[in-house]
């Protein structure tokens, strides 16, 4: 399985990297990582997935394009909307790199289906932008024992998580209850800054880089916050938790990171 | 030892190339690239220095020793 001419070239720059190899190069095409949600953060985190030559990418949405959507959700572009959010990104990705086998999933991910979605990935990056599909994606996750990488973002500020079931803390460890409805201000209501979202998105193909590759230290049992508007980064530490009803009872895999 | 014929090969896939044969070599052994002069003869014995390797120059045939 070694790398073609034409992947040496694609992928150069990342090769001559001293930290990276063809044997990274070749685990990354290896895997499969499941994106959800393809917005603002699942635009960059897809992109640059897709781009550095991931095997396979499946990109999960159930929303259509909206107008108001192109200021920071990168794989849209105007023509675009109306257009299923999961194919349009797909027919982006597959433009950026006809290398990687890309599937669009035009749904939401809920309970019922959302084994069946993440089951066999090996990473899955939480890109979606509601409560309730967070803690879905980290207890399916936990269940399938699947590394995942968790990022939010609203107004200026945004969070990165990485989490590796059954060996670093799980998003209902760090966060056990959902805030009430009432308090959560959506993005409808309190907007976003396109850039804050594509560094969050960046932070999370790059956590997931690193754990499919095992290049580098993934962000496991701390919280990265960023703050846009002082461009400051804080580190908060976290633990699992021994009662997590989620990730308590997962046994430690052999993943790499 | 293993040697490989790079002349004709710009940077950087010079060195993408010579990486790729170090990466299946053991430590110790050796591998003889062909360069062109110029960029090349600079910077690929240069990498391959700050990877760590022992590099020998002669003309235009670079030897590695990997370590």
């Amino acid at each position: 399985m070694t790398l073609t001419d034409r992947e040496l070239e694609r992928y150069s720059r990342q090769l001559v990297l001293p930290e990276w190899s063809g044997e990274a190069q070749e685990r990354l095409r290896a895997a499969s990582a499941i994106v959800v949600g393809a917005g603002a953060l699942g635009s960059p985190a897809a992109m640059y997935l897709t781009a550095a030559g991931i095997g396979r990418i499946g990109v999960v949405d159930s929303d259509a394009v909206e107008l108001s959507n192109l200021h920071r959700q990168l794989l849209h572009f105007t023509p675009d909307v109306e257009v299923a959010k999961a194919e349009n990104a797909a027919v982006k990705l597959r433009a950026l790199n006809p290398e990687v086998e890309v599937d669009p999933y035009p749904a939401r991910l809920e309970e019922a289906n959302a084994e069946a979605i993440l089951m066999g990935a090996d990473v899955v990056l939480d890109c979606a932008d509601s409560f309730e599909t967070r803690y879905v994606v980290n207890d399916t996750c936990c269940a399938l024992g699947v590394p995942l990488v968790e990022g939010a973002v609203l107004g200026l500020g945004g969070q990165v998580m990485t989490i590796v079931p059954g060996r670093s803390a799980c998003y209902r460890c760090a966060f056990p209850a959902s805030p009430p409805p009432e308090s959560v201000p959506s993005c409808r209501e309190a907007g976003v800054l396109g850039p804050v979202a594509g560094i969050v998105g960046s932070i999370q193909a790059l956590e997931a880089i690193k754990l499919l590759t095992g290049v580098g230290h993934p962000l496991l049992d701390r919280i990265l916050q960023v703050d846009g508007a002082t461009t400051e980064q804080t580190l908060i530490a976290t633990e699992r938790r021994a009662d997590c009803p989620a990730c308590s009872q997962v046994a430690a895999t052999a993943q790499s990171g | 030892m293993t040697e490989i014929d790079l002349t004709g090969v710009p940077c950087p896939m010079n060195w993408v190339r010579t990486r790729l044969m170090l990466e299946q070599l053991e430590r110790g052994q050796q591998l003889d690239v062909l360069l062109d002069p110029g960029e090349p003869l600079r910077s690929v014995p240069a990498s391959a220095r700050e990877d760590g390797h022992e590099v020998v120059v002669a003309e235009n045939r670079v030897t590695i020793v990997k370590r």
